[in-house]
């Protein structure tokens, strides 16, 4: 059993859009091949190159596993279309007619899924494969579902975004509880006790004991605002080594 | 801009790249013209919520929309446009056709954005027209198999027939991905026919020449590198350019 982190999820925020760059893993177990989320549109090429990186192809993927229906994991969906999709059945259910006021699901999830082998997870917990557990944690959205990977040595903790970050464990407290508080803190309280490290939706790996966050890898993202036609360039960094140099508060 | 031009922009584009992943600050605009209110492009997915809180800003309901203009169907562009349930949905008829069956190896197009739009009302048009009094579509392919703009009085909402001004300063279309080579001419083609230009990914500006902005515009992003401690906080904006010497 094997987990790889392909792209980091990135806690930014702006005042302009939402970057929605979530965890994305690569998952091998009972021979599969084994994609955890698809992440937002954005992240398509880079998506594309931590594949190579192993050396696959988006055809090699052979499942892939949907936390919840949210855009910003199921954009990249059709890279996919052969595999099999594993999602939970109230998430599959309750994207026929998302809530008015639920701009977080797209009210075209069936047709992203449309001609693809959709097996729906009921809404118990179960063995998925060997050493692969399914976690019922509600209330960032209806019905996501994580994973808890016992990797023999230690127990890691796929929450997605009931995990939003690691601020969630250092505060005890739900970042983003976008669909139901209540329960979304019970999942938020559920998803930390069942395991040694974990794998939040939008932060990087980290491990987690005695109310201490480590975490376990970096990012270095260089964005480049031009002012043209005749100006300079901005070039601005979203790096985790940033915090060496700017760790003085604001 | 004339206080009383009938376009406001929602989200100005901007001419952003990142190292990794797409950016896709496109530009969406709204056309309040001879008691119409189009919507001119919905920008990617990740504009939905403040997509929304600016209508509302501007005490415009969802419903009250009767048209949307897709320029294309790139990510970018045509993520939002479901937000609508009384609009009109005007694309190009090519535009339309090919977003049913994208080209694989089209890296700005999602496979199912066809299946997705077929469940709006659409309204696909071929050739030059007026979709409202002063709203004229252009036809303007090649970024895409069927791009098209709206040109309203002397003002062209290009789409990425004209990605920024500095394609236009260059007369090239050096910033941009495009499908075929009819988007040289398309360029060209908005910069002979129109005044003021909104591209897909820059502010607006006046053809000139000299090629000059008319707006302004500004980014916060934050993000924290330890959960424990503050936020820390970038900004960008025109603002800060002003201090170098090669600003206009």
């Amino acid at each position: 059993m094997k987990i790889d982190l392909l792209i980091p999820g990135l806690p930014a925020k702006t005042d302009h859009f939402l970057f929605g760059i979530c965890s994305l893993l690569l998952l091998r177990a009972a021979g599969r091949t084994i994609l955890f989320d698809t992440g937002p549109f954005r992240i398509r090429p880079l998506l594309i190159e931590a594949l190579k990186a192993h050396g696959l192809a988006p055809k090699d993927v052979d499942t892939v596993f949907l936390t919840h229906l949210h855009w910003d994991h199921v954009e990249n969906l059709d890279l996919f279309a052969h595999a099999e999709i594993l999602t939970p059945r109230a998430e599959f259910e309750y994207a026929a007619s998302p809530r008015p006021n639920d701009w977080g699901t797209p009210p075209y999830v069936h047709e992203i899924l449309q001609g693809m082998q959709v097996t729906l997870l009921p809404d118990e917990e179960q063995e998925l494969f060997p050493g692969v557990r399914t976690l019922l944690l509600p209330g960032h959205s209806i019905g996501l579902q994580g994973l808890v990977i016992d990797t023999g040595e230690e127990r890691a903790v796929l929450a997605s975004d009931a995990l939003w970050s690691a601020r969630d464990a250092v505060r005890g407290v739900p970042d983003v509880a976008f669909f139901d508080s209540a329960k979304a803190q019970v999942s938020l309280d559920s998803a930390l006790g069942a395991g040694d490290i974990f794998y939040p939706g939008h932060d990087r790996p980290f491990r987690f004991q005695d109310g201490l966050t480590t975490y376990l890898a970096q990012y270095r993202y260089q964005l480049s605002f031009p002012f043209q036609p005749y100006g300079q360039e901005l070039d601005v960094e979203i790096s985790t080594e940033r915090s060496a140099n700017t760790a003085a508060p604001r | 801009m004339s206080l009383f031009s009938p376009i406001t922009l929602l989200f100005t584009g901007l001419p952003a790249r990142a190292d990794k992943f797409l950016l896709g600050i496109s530009t969406v605009a709204l056309i309040r013209i001879a008691g119409r209110t189009l919507l001119f492009d919905t920008g990617p997915y990740a504009y939905r919520p403040i997509l929304q809180m600016r209508l509302k800003r501007l005490g415009i309901d969802p419903g009250e929309i009767d048209t949307v203009v897709l320029s294309h169907v790139h990510w970018d562009t045509a993520a939002n446009a479901d937000l609508f349930p009384n609009a009109d949905i005007v694309l190009h008829e090519s535009e339309l056709a090919y977003a049913e069956a994208p080209d694989t190896h089209d890296a700005d197009t999602p496979g199912y954005i066809g299946r997705a739009l077929r469940r709006l009302r659409l309204r696909p048009v071929a050739g030059e027209q007026d979709i409202a009094p002063g709203v004229r579509i252009l036809e303007l392919p090649g970024h895409s198999p069927g791009s098209i703009g709206a040109l309203v009085g002397n003002a062209l909402l290009a789409g990425d027939a004209v990605t920024c001004a500095g394609d236009a300063a260059a007369d090239d279309i050096r910033s941009q991905r495009s499908y075929d080579g009819r988007a040289r001419q398309s360029l060209s083609k908005a910069l002979t026919l129109a005044d003021i230009i909104y591209p897909g990914h820059d502010r607006p500006f006046r053809v000139g020449p000299p090629i000059a902005y008319l707006d302004d515009y500004a980014i916060r992003i934050r993000f924290f590198t330890d959960p424990a401690g503050p936020d820390e906080e970038i900004q960008v904006g025109s603002f800060a350019a002003k201090s170098f010497a090669s600003w206009p």
